[in-house]
């Protein structure tokens, strides 16, 4: 416990001075950061679920509240607590089906039961997951605060000891199974996270085409891939990329394409309008996608967003299924958004002979937001490791990934 | 050549002088020298020798830098009244007549303009107005700096872009003269367009379907403003109007900057991203000078004829043409 608290705690050190770049890599940290604590964390005989959720919940808020901006923190908390409570019904329901089989059986047709238990289980299961995912907080659950996991219903048994020790023995390796199947849960999370790119750039044959331009802002690894993906099935095509000043990530999206050898063209920021007259498809990656299909990117996509709605250019969207947050942008531009430091703009005592204080001089501000929020109006389609969407499929891909229970947190 | 003509030309080449103003009245004060030095050859007639000898200065200035449309309407100016002088006038008159004409071009024409188009402009600025402005243009200077003058209080955004970075040069005249301002990066843009309740931008010519031909990136702004409901208003001088009709300027007729500008950060080497690679075969740069803003996203041009919409720029133009040929009519009688 010591050891996963220290661990914690330099974690979100390294969340608050954003020492951690990208969605990915801090979506993987996060998850790999979870895994220990769900590993570690010790489980009472009663509510094993409870105790998990708590457990996550409680570091979670942590994480989050250490880069509130970053919301791919959020997103990976909620998926781990999404598998927790999946898992827990998942078992309920098999512990009911286990019940019923050993009230029903007797010693001479035990095998018999359990094969003609298997269907009725495993249809159970899949319509218990379902209502799981689409039931809404109902009333009394709000008002009670009871936790979601459903008890096993105990029946005092007459029945000899032996029947009490076998009973014993199930509801600890119940125990030892939800804690084994959440973490194998957790595993798959990981791979799907390192695995995004690849999903990805497998859908890239059928969206890019020969001799076609793509735009692109930004500095984003999967839209790298994506790109490299269509080049490698012999696409020949041109990329303009915006250079994105001040951090000029577009220069650094430009160096990479050009070492795989796909020809490239840097262009300011200002002739986004220009070119986008000249230009098959504006391609992006996303920090965050919203709940209303709304895009949280890099600052300057707005404006090729409108452009791109202006000229009629679709506007494509990538983005891995760890950055779909069930968030609602409300005033998305000021509450998601960094401000990054003003000498990125105008250097230190570039203007200080102008600023005379007190001698009638004006004020200066300098303002460097790292963000813009693209409007789901303004997407044509979204990129992600399952496929591609509308905007307005979004909030029911959410739903798939996320417990209406941990909305908020 | 003349001395004066090649010395502008050599300021245009070092972008010591630039915007459409400037070039133009650097290039009319340069023809006023020809004008004053000139003297007819014996086997040949001013009016012929002069519009050769004005052409072969034009092209001197092209290979310098393009001509902007200001420019190209000013030299029509100048030809129109070369051809125009009576043959019955003596070399020294007709070089007077001449030179005032050039004279009273600069003055009504470009610096009596930018004050009427100042006068209307200022009557749209509020006290509490957060106005935003795009690079540096000397007649939107003009007007904040009036506006600030008449005790207006008001806030001024400066939107700059690579790789010319022109806006600082604004934001320190206007710190200087005591106005309160904010300075961005166009990327910026749609951050801060929230705050804004006006914007303001010059323009190198109107084309008679009112598109606004500017520098890159004034289009960008336009339509973000436009999409968050905030009015545009352009502010251009009526010499700069021109009859062709264009729907995208950006690829057909555009200027290019130097490519090496856009690899090039300068006073940041920890992100010289792009540095030795300007000679690879894969890697191009595109340094766009100008574009064109669409009709729709511009509420009003103001000009020295008034404050009309986008629409009424072919009324201005012929105006401005039929303007000229009464002048020359009365010289005529």
């Amino acid at each position: 416990m010591p050891d996963v608290q220290s661990t914690v705690v330099e974690f979100v050190n390294k969340l608050r001075k954003r020492k951690i770049e990208g969605s990915q890599a801090t979506a993987k940290y996060t998850v790999e950061l979870l895994r220990s604590v769900i590993s570690h964390q010790r489980v009472p005989h009663a509510n094993q679920a409870a105790a998990l959720i708590d457990a996550v919940k409680a570091v979670g808020e942590q994480l989050i509240a250490a880069n509130p901006v970053e919301l791919a923190v959020g997103n990976v908390v909620r998926r781990v607590l999404h598998i927790i409570r999946e898992e827990d019904l998942s078992l309920t329901t098999a512990a009911m089906g286990g019940l019923d089989l050993l009230d029903a059986s007797d010693d001479d047709d035990v095998d018999n039961c359990k094969g003609i238990g298997f269907p009725a289980m495993s249809a159970a299961v899949v319509a218990a997951a379902a209502r799981s995912t689409l039931r809404p907080p109902s009333l009394q659950t709000l008002l009670e605060g009871t936790p979601e996991s459903a008890t096993v219903p105990y029946t005092s048994s007459s029945g000899a000891d032996s029947e009490s020790k076998s009973k014993s023995a199930d509801k600890s390796s119940l125990t030892r199974k939800l804690k084994h199947d959440v973490i194998e849960g957790v595993n798959q999370l990981i791979q799907e996270i390192a695995g995004c790119h690849e999903q990805i750039a497998e859908q890239a044959i059928e969206h890019i085409h020969q001799n076609e331009v793509i735009l692109t802002l930004g500095s984003s690894r999967t839209v790298l891939e994506f790109l490299c993906a269509a080049k490698e099935k012999k696409r020949s095509f041109r990329v303009f990329v915006a250079e994105g000043a001040p951090r000029y990530q577009g220069h650094l999206l430009a160096k990479e394409l050009v070492a795989r050898g796909l020809q490239t063209t840097v262009i300011t920021d200002s002739a986004v309008f220009a070119m986008i007259s000249r230009v098959n498809m504006v391609i992006i990656g996303a920090h965050a996608v919203m709940a209303n299909g709304g895009v949280i990117g890099p600052v300057g996509v707005n404006m090729a967003a409108l452009a791109a709605q202006k000229h009629a250019v679709p506007f494509v969207v990538l983005a891995g299924s760890h950055k779909l947050c069930p968030l609602y942008p409300h005033n998305p531009e000021v509450l998601l958004n960094e401000l990054r430091s003003p000498s990125e703009l105008l250097d230190f005592g570039e203007f200080s002979d102008c600023l005379d204080f007190g001698a009638g001089s004006g004020s200066l501000q300098v303002v460097n937001p790292t963000f813009d929020y693209v409007p789901p109006n303004l997407v044509s389609l979204f990129i992600t490791d399952t496929g591609g969407h509308n905007p307005s499929y979004m909030y029911r891909l959410i739903a798939d990934y996320y417990s209406a229970d941990d909305l908020v947190m | 050549m003349h001395s004066a003509v090649y010395k502008v030309g050599l300021h245009y080449l070092s972008w010591d002088i630039s915007g459409g103003n400037a070039r133009c009245i650097a290039m009319l004060q340069a023809f006023q020298e020809v004008v004053k030095d000139y003297s007819t050859p014996p086997e040949n007639t001013l009016n012929r020798d002069m519009t050769a000898q004005i052409s072969s200065y034009v092209s001197f200035l092209i290979e310098c830098r393009p001509l902007s449309i200001s420019m190209g309407n000013a030299i029509r100016f100048v030809k129109n009244r070369i051809a125009k002088l009576p043959i019955t006038l003596s070399e020294s008159e007709a070089k007077a007549s001449l030179h005032s004409d050039i004279e009273r071009f600069i003055n009504e024409k470009i610096i009596g303009a930018d004050t009427v188009i100042v006068e209307h402009a200022v009557t749209k600025i509020r006290d509490g107005d957060v106005l935003l402005t795009y690079g540096s243009s000397t007649v939107i200077e003009m007007i904040l700096v009036h506006a600030h003058e008449l005790g207006k209080k008001f806030r001024v955004f400066v939107v700059d872009s690579r790789p010319k970075l022109q806006g600082k040069l604004l934001l320190r005249r206007l710190i200087k003269r005591g106005i309160n301002c904010t300075y961005t990066h166009i990327t910026a843009i749609s951050y801060i367009m929230h705050q804004v309740t006006k914007v303001f931008l010059g323009a190198s010519s109107v084309f008679s379907n009112g598109t606004v031909y500017s520098r890159v990136g004034t289009a960008c702004v336009a339509m973000v403003a436009n999409a968050f409901r905030v009015p545009v208003l352009v502010c251009c001088e009526a010499y700069k109007f021109h009859e062709k009709v264009q729907l995208d300027y950006s690829i057909c007729s555009n200027e290019l900057g130097d490519p090496n500008a856009i690899s090039k950060v300068h006073g940041r080497e920890d992100i010289n991203y792009l540095n030795g690679l300007t000679n690879n075969a894969k890697l191009k740069f595109l340094n766009l000078m100008y574009d064109a803003t669409p009709s729709d996203y511009i509420s009003m041009i103001i000009t020295d004829y008034g404050m009309v919409p986008p629409t009424s720029v072919p009324v201005i133009v012929r105006e401005y043409q039929k303007e000229h040929l009464l002048q020359s009519s009365k010289i005529v009688i």
